[in-house]
């Protein structure tokens, strides 16, 4: 039944595989988000309180969904790693924490450059952001605890069960925003929704999150090549494979 | 001897296993138990008309902000206005200082300040509550200009 | 439950013979809350305003402090990698150590309580409030960092690395217990905060320690 999942556990049947859909998807993901950004920035109609500010939206909710599932995901590999040991996911936690971490910067960033001109101030206290905050730390541990074990043996381990630790912290990013009345608005996008916004704002805010999505997981295939070349650097394929290049 | 101890083994682990049980239950019914309680540090303008606001004590208060009711001091940046909940509720807000971009009547806001016990907010801080519901101009004027019972209800679910 | 017993016993009695551990993380608290006066200026109402943030942060801190040798000895001189290979339960281990970290760094702080409001000039309600939330809240404390103590045995200067590692997990708890207090001071209810507390203990206690036990035997599997 796991048969499929552990083939695609060895590094090298997943280089191999990864190989193949690389280029195609990091091409896609470019040109995906040229295209959203572009309609975003020049052709959706401006709000009708904010203005012309609104358009930081298409950079700022793609970042901060994809900094929350990027936890899910690296806590998913985390999961995976620990119950059937496979070196992969280990790989694969490690070479997501840094992309989860500089997407979390993005979002709070971005968000602070929007909250200026629509809240009056670059930073709110506010359940929402500071739960973001609090994930933007909780990868800058995974990170950290990572390097300062680096020739531990349980480094893959150890990162792991904080991963999954972390991941408690995110049903109360989940529900901040119904605990404590705040500033921050309730999410601006949901599958299960209708979309408050008109077709022509929220069309183009799919495609951002679509093509964050897809440049998210193109980096991180790419990373976790480059580490697997690293670490197998001595066995025959990888050798064989280099000699073709 | 062999027996005894894989029994001990095994309450232990049954043990830990009713221990993380209960802890489990207990932590559900506290989240139940807290859930019915509100945690309130956000007073609407009717539960300050009403008296639960606590006076002369920093909290946050908010609500629209009336047409028409906005007074700008002649001299300085004093601002008052008043807040409503679209119903009957009304509190007079008083502030010195620069007001948001994204103030303006009928807008909703969030103001951190004071309660004085002549019933008037004096607030420190004002910060616009922008909604999820965006739109271009256009469709903002249309929904303006159709009727204004819709344009109400629209208000309202925006406040909510 | 013998060996819980048994652990918390010899805890209890090597902090006793060497107290110098168990009252530098409450030294260390009392000068840090008796600096912000110096700092921020005698004022009381002011001091009073701030004073709930000012004793959390100084508290978790504190805790903090006493968290990195919760299993260092134990990992130096073999005993902890003997409790791991032992039949008995790493779980159970695990929730022992824990409990004698907080009866020697949680409880004492929440004695000092009282001392750390004077300074600070809260009134009775504060008082209360803060004692009552640093109750609630300081196993959750033990129950978190052990955690991180547990993920940090083996390394060099793992002490900074448990404070990063375990600040974000703080965050829900230290927001709520502040939160409390000031609902406390402004005299409106606090039982919706106190069920929040509790959850989030129960909730720890239930999770953290398994946790921690896979971490002390990732930390002893070398």
């Amino acid at each position: 039944m796991f048969k499929w999942f552990h083939r695609l556990g060895s590094p090298k049947i997943f280089f191999e595989m990864s190989g193949r859909w690389q280029v195609p998807l990091l091409w896609l993901s470019v040109v995906m988000l040229t295209g959203g950004a572009a309609w975003a920035l020049l052709f959706v109609p401006p709000d009708y309180q904010q203005g012309n500010s609104v358009r930081i939206m298409y950079i700022h909710v793609p970042a901060a969904i994809l900094a929350q599932s990027g936890y899910v995901m690296m806590s998913g590999a985390a999961a995976v790693f620990l119950i059937w040991r496979i070196k992969l996911a280990d790989v694969a936690v490690k070479c997501i924490a840094p992309l989860g971490a500089s997407i979390t910067f993005i979002a709070l960033l971005t968000g602070a450059i929007w909250g200026k001109p629509t809240w009056g101030t670059w930073w709110v206290w506010d359940a929402r952001l500071t739960s973001t905050l609090v994930l933007f730390f909780l990868y800058i541990g995974v990170i950290a605890l990572r390097s300062a074990m680096e020739r531990h043996a349980g480094a893959g381990r150890a990162c792991a069960i904080l991963a999954l630790v972390g991941v408690v912290n995110l049903p109360v990013i989940k529900f901040s925003v119904e605990w404590w009345y705040t500033l921050h608005q309730p999410a601006s996008f949901s599958l299960t929704e209708k979309p408050t916004m008109p077709v022509e704002m929220w069309l183009p805010l799919l495609v951002m999150v679509v093509a964050y999505y897809l440049f998210f997981f193109a980096i991180w295939i790419m990373r976790i090549r480059n580490e697997i070349l690293l670490t197998e650097k001595n066995t025959d394929w990888v050798k064989q494979w280099l000699a073709t290049r | 001897m062999k027996f005894g101890r894989m029994k001990s083994h095994r309450r232990n682990r049954m043990l830990i296993i009713v221990f993380i049980v209960c802890a489990a239950a207990g932590a559900t019914t506290f989240t139940l138990f807290a859930l019915n309680e509100n945690i309130n540090l956000f007073y609407s303008p009717e539960q300050i008309v009403r008296g639960e606001a606590p006076l002369g004590k920093t909290i946050r208060a908010g609500g629209m902000v009336q047409d028409g009711s906005v007074i700008r001091a002649e001299e300085g940046l004093g601002v008052s206005f008043v807040v409503s909940d679209l119903k009957s509720a009304q509190v007079t807000i008083e502030f010195e200082g620069i007001l948001p971009d994204m103030f303006r009547e009928g807008q909703g806001i969030i103001a951190l300040g004071q309660l004085t016990d002549k019933g008037v907010f004096v607030a420190e801080e004002v910060l616009a509550k922008h909604d999820e519901n965006y739109m271009p101009p256009e469709v903002a004027d249309a929904l303006k200009n159709e009727h204004q019972s819709s344009a109400e209800t629209y208000n309202k679910a925006n406040y909510n | 439950m013998n060996l819980f017993i048994a652990s918390v016993q010899r805890d209890l009695l090597v902090h006793f013979r060497h107290p110098s551990e168990v009252l530098n993380p409450l030294i260390f608290f009392v000068v840090v809350i008796s600096l912000f006066p110096l700092g921020i200026g005698p004022e009381p109402g002011q001091l009073k305003e701030i004073a709930p943030g000012i004793v959390w942060v100084a508290a978790l801190l504190a805790t903090l402090m006493s968290m990195d040798s919760m299993f260092r000895s134990d990992f130096e001189d073999g005993s902890l990698e003997q409790v791991v290979l032992s039949e008995q339960s790493t779980f159970i281990f695990v929730l022992a150590k824990v409990a004698s970290h907080w009866l020697l760094s949680g409880l004492p702080l929440v004695l000092l309580m009282p001392l750390a409001a004077l300074l600070l000039f809260l009134d009775e309600a504060g008082i209360w409030a803060l004692t009552l939330s640093l109750l609630l809240v300081s196993p959750t404390l033990s129950l978190l960092g052990g955690i991180g103590a547990a993920l940090t045995v083996g390394l060099p200067r793992g002490g900074l690395l448990v404070t990063i590692l375990v600040m974000p997990l703080y965050v829900p708890v230290l927001v709520l217990a502040t939160a409390m207090v000031q609902a406390a001071e402004a005299g409106s209810e606090t039982i919706g905060y106190i069920y929040w507390l509790l959850a989030i203990l129960f909730g720890a206690v239930c999770l953290a320690p398994i946790a921690t036990a896979a971490a002390v035997n990732v930390a002893t599997d070398q």
